[in-house]
């Protein structure tokens, strides 16, 4: 009997350890398996996510092209179509603010209390986008620029007043978008000639860049040529006035006039300045004025 | 029970490599969508998303709604502003994204609106990239479509600022274009109601019948190809054109006071109502 009940408890110790042992092993081999459960889960997961933001990407893009064509969107049976009228509505009113702003707009602002406003000139030239100059504007008791970013020798507040900036601020930004963008033009293109042909010496030049002296050699005659190049609409990105000097002998295969002041489209053009006015055949003249 | 895990860790690595081919697959669907039509998802419009996509645990649709409502009625009121200030409309803007990336971010551009009258059709490529640590744009492509009958005003312009890619030039110009008929229209209606009272029959002339139409230059505002907008002088050689008629009428010459920048002459024909020519309104030279 004895034997008996203590082979039992003997055996049925082993059985309880055997038991616990399997239960240790387990643990080991599945901490794999929950990982590659929790992997799985979480591919799950992201691709339903991806699959549900495609599709509303395609409503809204298909809500989108109706509005843009002005269409009126008709009442769908789904449970979202106003959130989603909404939402093809918000990026529609996003791009076109976006566009204002990319086509030169003033991106006008409202300052606190509506006492003023934030205006920015965007400049550029030949599709580069240049400088952006803001100005801060009081509405009241009397219109007046308070703060700017305009360099001084554009002429702010006459063109203010001469553009009835009181009652007109429309006129007024126009005409200083004019002044800064010929200005910001003839900037690059002194930028430009310089960087491009770095045997051109510049001479002489303004900060307001409306007087340019160019000194560039010919490059199969040796000879070099003085250039001078006056900008005196200050609203334009084209000189008014060029003025070309050779000495010696004349410079082209063509023979011109007189040695002292000579002037040779055909020259320029080969002269490689990169300035567009040059290039124009209207010129038949030593001066002109456009 | 080894082998059992060794099995189930196969299969659930073969799942996960299926679900990782499927996932990445969506992914390139979703740059491609995104090619053919951009938006935008931050702020308001990440919440929205996050719900649709059954994300959100912190929003309720009502939340989200009014809150994509409020920001909508802001942007619509900016718009307005926006438009009255740079003087032109925009009836679309469609984006494109081309490439996105750390180095630079490439995107297409189709702006469709109207300046007074003028309706134009703009479309370009943007290119944003860093440069000596400042970002920089650039305009490239750009195509310019305008309808035929503003296009001839419009047309040597048009070809130079294409291939420029001035777009901002471009604007600037029509806006200024724009100006400037407006006001030649404006005085028009100044001088019909002002300066001739009871001369009502005075009418503005602008289509000329053909046998006299070289008399005349009718063009009031020019575009140069620089963009200039200048207006030009009308080269009055009425005194051929009476001549033609065989006399048979009196003018009067009425120069008026400076009106802005420049002379009014106003040529009253009153005669030609007697003649049988199919004028249906009186000519109306303008010199500026």
């Amino acid at each position: 009997m004895e034997g008996l009940s203590s082979k039992g408890v003997l055996s049925h110790l082993s059985v309880l350890a055997v038991q616990t042992k399997s239960r240790r092993n387990p643990p080991q081999q599945s901490t794999r398996v929950k990982e590659l459960k929790a992997e799985a889960e979480a591919l799950m997961m992201r691709r339903e996510q991806l699959k549900a933001e495609i599709q509303t990407h395609k409503s809204l893009q298909r809500m989108r092209l109706s509005m843009d064509k002005g269409e009126e969107e008709m009442d769908e049976d789904s449970e979202n179509s106003q959130l989603l009228q909404l939402m093809a509505k918000h990026s529609q009113l996003k791009d076109l603010l976006y566009a204002h702003h990319l086509i030169g707009g003033y991106d006008i602002i409202k300052t606190s209390l509506g006492k003023g406003v934030c205006v920015s000139v965007t400049t550029a030239y030949e599709g580069v986008y240049l400088d952006t100059y803001n100005l801060e504007i009081d509405l009241k008791p009397v219109l007046r620029i308070t703060r700017h970013n305009v360099p001084p020798f554009i002429p702010l507040n006459e063109l203010a007043e001469q553009n009835n900036i009181q009652t007109n601020i429309k006129a007024f930004l126009d005409v200083l978008s004019q002044h800064l963008n010929a200005h910001a033009g003839r900037k690059q293109q002194l930028k430009l000639v310089k960087e491009r042909f770095p045997s051109v010496d510049v001479m002489e030049s303004n900060v307001l860049c409306s007087i340019l002296v160019l000194m560039f050699t010919v490059p199969r005659q040796k000879t070099a040529v003085l250039c001078t190049l006056n900008y005196s609409d200050h609203t334009r990105c084209l000189p008014t006035t060029v003025h070309i000097q050779c000495e010696g002998r004349t410079v082209s295969t063509d023979n011109q006039g007189p040695p002292s002041t000579v002037y040779n489209p055909r020259l320029c053009v080969m002269s490689m300045l990169s300035i567009r006015t040059l290039k124009h055949n209207k010129f038949k003249c030593p001066s002109f004025i456009y | 029970m080894n082998e059992e895990n060794t099995e189930e860790v196969k299969v659930l690595e073969a799942q996960i490599e299926q679900l990782q081919a499927e996932v990445a697959q969506l992914q390139r669907q979703q740059q491609n969508n995104h090619k053919d039509m951009t938006f935008n998802f931050s702020g308001q419009m990440q919440e929205a998303l996050l719900y649709l996509c059954g994300q959100s645990v912190v929003r309720t649709k009502e939340e989200v709604v009014s809150r994509l409502e409020e920001e909508v009625k802001e942007m619509e009121e900016d718009l307005k502003r926006q438009t009255q200030m740079n003087g032109i409309n925009l009836n679309s803007c469609t984006t494109k994204t081309l490439q996105s990336g750390d180095s630079q971010l490439i995107q297409k551009f189709c702006v469709s609106g109207y300046c007074s009258e003028l309706n134009f059709l703009v479309e370009f490529q943007l290119t944003e990239f860093k440069q000596n640590q400042r970002c920089q744009r650039e305009i490239s492509d750009l195509n310019v479509v305008m309808d035929a009958t503003d296009l001839k005003s419009f047309n040597g312009f048009l070809l130079n600022v294409e291939e420029h890619n001035d777009h901002l030039l471009f604007f600037r110009t029509l806006r200024t274009f724009s100006d400037r008929c407006d006001d030649r229209s404006r005085t028009f209606q100044h001088l019909q109601d002002r300066l001739l009272g009871e001369q009502k029959e005075l009418l503005c002339m602008r289509c000329i019948p053909k046998p006299f139409k070289t008399t005349f230059v009718n063009t009031f505002v020019r575009i140069s190809e620089t963009g200039y907008c200048k207006k030009t002088f009308i080269i009055l050689q009425a005194w051929k054109f009476f001549s033609q008629l065989g006399g048979l009428f009196t003018y009067p010459l009425v120069k008026t006071k400076c009106l802005g920048d420049g002379w009014l002459v106003l040529l009253i024909l009153k005669s030609i109502y007697h003649l049988q020519i199919t004028f249906r309104r009186l000519p109306f030279f303008f010199v500026v």
